[in-house]
């Protein structure tokens, strides 16, 4: 029961999200997939601890069998990063600044942030104001703040959508070596063939939670047709891959 | 923009701080020298080590208190400016254009107008801590946080103009004395005149308040970026919001209680050095506590220098040309 990376006990948000749970192992690269307004951003902030829910309604949240309610707001920044599928940044932090943010809860503001930041490409915008970057850098600083927490758990609300493909397949590779180094990182993405790639697979339709499982349990052609509207079948196309 | 650069390049060190600190320490000794009786550098020495009576007389009752005041107010609107820009992710947010101020002169108007003032040296105080807090609340539920700069605005004029309905109305129903009436309309526009050491004790508290405000930088940084990403990086939001929310009305009311409506400290301050410095509040907080006192002092001393103009008129005939250039800048 304690291993479980991250565990939700019939968690619900009026209006979004029906009450679900779901138990996810450590040590996974897991896909929330699901149409547009399907609950997946929803599902990710509430597995971040961001929406408690009130009174009775309180959603039972755990990380590595751990309450969050129960922790303090420093342990919760330790141990589970969130990134927004959009950042809306009123002021000119620098990017370095932005990613050192990561650190708050560790109350130092250096250690990691280099690598972070050479692992998301940013090296060479570290100075630069984080109001002038383009929508998939923006992307990326946030990304870099999450691994700057060294969180073991990583939630991310569709990372890849604003990236190219090398900084796409870049980004898949990172997920891929945290969950390597002992983490569990959960994201959610349009891209079924992507998704068909992963370890694990959460599909969602209108805040209810379909299935969960490997990949090829969870996205079968017939699952797929009555959730997405769309026809699948294997076969040879274009593959893309880091060189 | 090479200059700019160059500036930028000092804030690393600490540099900033000790100009601005050395422009504040010029300004104030110039604020003491300045007046109907110009005190050289010995009689300003002599004055504040009562050896010279007559300076000591003019310094100790009237310009201490006057610059005293001057810098807790300026301190206090400027912290307070920056404090609510971090809070509703908005720039342009502070207490003038959205009518805390206000709040805290029609609190202090009506502890005047009914009378009560007269009980307890710390009734105009309270009263004006309470109408700015009745002000933050009313703009935080006509603006959510996070709320576009047009929202924001129209919540701050909605607030003001009721505020001043409250204003006026003190003004014209009650029957006031000419003295009170006089009080009142100094509430309206901000000045440090006749300010005394009564003045300077009931605005004291601003000392405490600002030094929490301190350790405060970091965790207004994540904030600034965002509540939800902030609770994710380890911020206790709610906890945070609370003293912000609490630390930057008690200033505001406590600058009004001392000095009436003094306006645009908090808009102008915090967002010239956010352009020289960075936004980054670990900085921001301390330069603005120093810069808003360095600015109201030079405020208040070119009014002097121009006939007795009074605070409140010259803040605004400064800030305002400031707020419309920002304005035209932001629709580009």
């Amino acid at each position: 029961m304690s291993g479980a990376a991250l565990s939700l006990r019939e968690v619900a948000v009026p209006g979004r999200l029906q009450p679900l749970s779901l138990e996810l192992p450590p040590g996974l690269v897991v896909g929330l997939a699901g149409p547009n307004g399907s609950g997946k951003s929803t599902l990710l902030a509430v597995a971040a601890g961001l929406l408690p829910g009130a009174g009775r309604e309180r959603n039972d949240v755990r990380w590595n069998g751990d309450a969050t309610a129960a922790l303090p707001a420093l342990e919760r920044g330790r141990r589970a990063a969130w990134v927004p599928a959009e950042a809306r940044f009123e002021f000119g932090f620098t990017v370095r600044s932005v990613v050192a943010q990561g650190r708050f809860a560790h109350g130092d503001d250096g250690a990691g942030v280099d690598e972070a930041l050479a692992r998301l490409d940013l090296a060479g915008l570290a100075e630069r104001p984080v109001d002038r970057l383009s929508g998939g850098e923006r992307q990326r600083v946030l990304l870099a703040r999450a691994v700057a927490t060294a969180a073991p758990l990583q939630l991310w609300d569709e990372p890849l959508a604003p990236l190219d493909p090398r900084h796409a397949l870049e980004v898949l590779a990172l997920a891929r070596s945290l969950v390597r180094a002992g983490g569990t990182v959960v994201f959610s993405l349009h891209d079924l063939r992507l998704a068909q790639e992963l370890d694990f697979v959460v599909l969602l339709e209108s805040g209810r939670l379909r299935a969960a499982g490997a990949p090829a349990e969870v996205l079968t052609p017939e699952r797929v047709r009555t959730v997405f509207g769309v026809e699948s079948r294997l076969r040879s196309s274009l593959c893309l891959s880091l060189p | 923009m090479s200059a700019l650069g160059k500036i930028r390049s000092i804030r690393h060190s600490g540099l900033a701080l000790v100009l601005a600190g050395a422009a504040l320490l010029v300004l104030a000794l110039a604020s003491l020298a300045w007046g109907d009786v110009r005190l050289g550098p010995g009689q300003l020495a002599g004055g504040l080590l009562w050896r010279d009576e007559f300076a000591a007389t003019i310094l100790w009752q009237i310009r201490l208190p006057r610059l005293l005041a001057g810098m807790l107010v300026g301190a206090a609107l400027s912290g307070s400016g920056l404090v609510m820009q971090a809070y509703f992710n908005n720039s342009l947010a502070s207490p003038g254009l959205l009518g805390v101020s206000a709040g805290g002169a029609a609190g202090a108007v009506v502890a005047i107008g009914s009378g009560l003032a007269a009980f307890a040296l710390l009734t105009v105080p309270l009263f004006a801590i309470a109408g700015a807090l009745a002000a933050t609340f009313g703009v935080i539920l006509l603006a959510r946080r996070g709320a576009s700069t047009e929202r924001l605005l129209l919540a701050g004029v909605a607030i003001n103009a009721l505020l001043g309905a409250v204003t006026s109305y003190v003004l014209s129903a009650q029957t006031v004395s000419y003295e009170r009436n006089a009080q009142l309309v100094f509430w309206l526009i901000g000045g440090l005149e006749d300010r005394t050491w009564e003045h300077i004790w009931m605005a004291a508290p601003i000392v405490p308040a600002v030094l929490l405000l301190l350790p405060l930088g970091r965790s207004m940084d994540l904030l600034s970026l965002g509540a939800a990403e902030a609770q994710s990086l380890g911020v206790d939001v709610p906890r945070l919001r609370r003293n912000l929310l609490g630390l930057s009305t008690v200033l505001t009311a406590l600058a009004t209680a001392v000095a009436g409506t003094v306006g645009f400290v908090g808009l102008v301050v915090p967002h010239i050095l956010r352009l020289l410095l960075g936004p980054e509040h670990r900085r921001l907080v301390p330069h603005s506590l120093v810069g808003g006192a360095a600015f109201v002092v030079g405020c208040d001393l070119l009014g002097r220098c121009a006939g007795g103009i009074r605070l409140g008129v010259v803040t605004a005939l400064v800030g305002a040309p400031y707020l419309l250039w920002l304005l035209r800048r932001a629709e580009r």
